[in-house]
């Protein structure tokens, strides 16, 4: 039940239900370089592109890391971050960051200069690439679902919306990099594929807004900030219509033309891109302990 | 060996913030930086308006979120239950500031290290005889003044309440005060739905 007299609060004496605010743009930039890099490898690597491997492979280790060493109080020993491996989602990820780097980096090599390992050694480095890509599309969702704390994250779908929108960006980039390389029919499969992630994607995000605003308290806040008040002019514009709707239309309208290809590209990495940040400012934490008047549940 | 834990009774606490002054005094702790704040509640309607205040601080729970997302070990839990972090490992990547349900921990940012209170980089005597422990760039908390503890006293917050507003003990021991508080007076445990186990209890 959502206490009447509780409204959002800052840094006052004050109870009331309290913003996200240690996560901002620079770990919202991390997220988004390293879901979508994940993606686009793991794209890459089954489409044969050698490009996006490269794009991909460079939005992780440089893009990703740039994001992380930003928002770090002390980046000079953020190599520490691996040490928790046991417990910690961020710990797996760093690991799977390293490998990932380390076998794409040989997978790479051995695509743009053919023989330069055995060919054994760059099966299995590919093999362990994807993997890594996997774990890094997935694990940044895990760490946000992984502690109750803030309702809006602790959800199962978490790392499931992780996951389609790795698998919507890399698809994307994917077509716009390979538009001229890949046969034809293989660029036909991932525009078909692009489409199917569309609506999933769609129909995640609408799922983990309606667990939100049907769950606790401070779910049903965040939920009301995002579809309601604060943030309502940003995330349906953004998130809903140019990321999902306007991508699908244009997916649906020019498929085989390359302009409409990569403007709906550029149209769904946006709606991605406002998606991580708007998921962080509207992060809200319960009130610790309240005795106010409650309200039906809505 | 303890477990340490304690007790906020809600009929007693005045709202003063005397326990909020003496633990930045004990810990000479920056400008905007507090490890426990006493927040206010009004409750009811006109003209049968009240004021409920309600002590926050770390709840050194039996399950912390924070020790289990923390990605290089910083945080830990002492035998006595007494959660830590240590500065020398954090990387000040703000997890388990975002993890804690109860919004208790602060990272440390330049402007709370190098300004002083007064601004411009000028530092009392007082905040240079205390704040050389602070790190910039990584988390602090509430660590129920574990030296005090260590040396048989009680948290500084608790030895300061005037009303004896709160209660610190330990939670092994059935006939400590604290325990026969909690039983007698039916304490709860903040946001129990979070599954964090606090071991700090409200009593209304």
């Amino acid at each position: 039940m959502m206490p009447l007299n509780v409204g959002l609060v800052g840094n006052e004496f004050r109870v009331g239900y309290r913003l996200q605010s240690e996560w901002s743009w620079s770990m919202a930039t991390a997220f988004f370089c390293g879901e979508v890099g994940a993606g686009l490898f793991f794209i890459s690597y089954l489409a044969g592109l050698k490009s996006g491997l490269l794009v991909g492979l460079l939005m992780v280790a440089v893009g990703k890391a740039s994001g992380h060493l930003i928002h770090l109080g002390r980046p000079s020993n953020a190599w520490r971050a691996v040490r928790n491996v046991r417990k910690s989602w961020v710990s797996r990820g760093l690991a799977a960051i390293a490998v990932f780097t380390a076998t794409a980096s040989l997978v790479l090599a051995d695509a743009y200069l053919p023989g330069i390992a055995p060919r054994p050694l760059i099966a299995v480095a590919g093999a362990v690439a994807m993997l890594a890509a996997l774990v890094i599309m997935v694990y940044q969702g895990l760490a946000m679902s992984h502690s109750p704390s803030l309702a809006l994250w602790s959800n199962g779908l978490m790392p499931v919306t992780s996951f389609t929108y790795a698998m919507l960006g890399g698809v994307f980039i994917a077509l716009v990099l390979g538009w001229n390389e890949l046969p034809a029919d293989r660029l036909e499969v991932m525009q078909v594929f692009a489409a199917g992630l569309v609506l999933l994607g769609l129909v995640v995000v609408v799922s983990l807004l309606h667990a939100a605003k049907y769950g606790p308290e401070a779910g049903q806040r965040s939920a009301d900030l995002l579809l309601g008040s604060d943030l309502k002019g940003w995330f349906f514009p953004l998130v809903i219509v140019v990321g999902f709707i306007v991508t699908g239309l244009l997916l649906l309208f020019g498929t085989g033309q390359q302009l409409y290809i990569t403007v709906a590209a550029v149209t769904e990495l946006a709606g991605y891109y406002a998606f991580r940040i708007l998921m962080f400012k509207a992060a809200t934490y319960d009130p610790i302990l309240t005795f106010g008047r409650h309200t039906r549940r809505r | 060996m303890a477990t340490w834990g304690m007790a906020f009774d809600l009929r007693r606490c005045i709202g003063c913030n005397a326990c909020a002054v003496a633990c930045k005094q004990e810990n000479t702790l920056p400008y905007g930086v507090f490890f426990t704040k006493t927040l206010t509640e009004t409750v009811g309607t006109y003209p049968n308006v009240s004021k409920v205040y309600i002590p926050t601080i770390c709840n050194h729970c039996e399950d912390p979120p924070c020790e289990r997302v923390c990605p290089t070990g910083a945080t830990y839990v002492r035998p006595d239950g007494i959660v830590m972090v240590e500065a020398k490992d954090c990387i000040g990547c703000g997890t388990c500031v975002v993890a804690c349900p109860y919004d208790t921990r602060t990272v440390l940012h330049k402007h709370h290290v190098q300004d002083g209170l007064f601004g411009g980089g000028y530092k009392t005597p007082f905040e240079q005889q205390g704040m050389d422990r602070f790190v910039e760039g990584t988390t602090v908390k509430c660590t129920f003044c574990h030296e005090r503890v260590d040396g048989g006293l009680q948290p500084a917050c608790v030895a300061t309440c005037p009303t004896e507003a709160r209660v610190f003990g330990d939670l092994d021991d059935p006939d400590s005060v604290l325990n026969r508080l909690i039983r007698e007076r039916k304490g709860r445990q903040p946001l129990p739905e979070k599954n964090t186990n606090p071991r700090v209890f409200y009593i209304e």
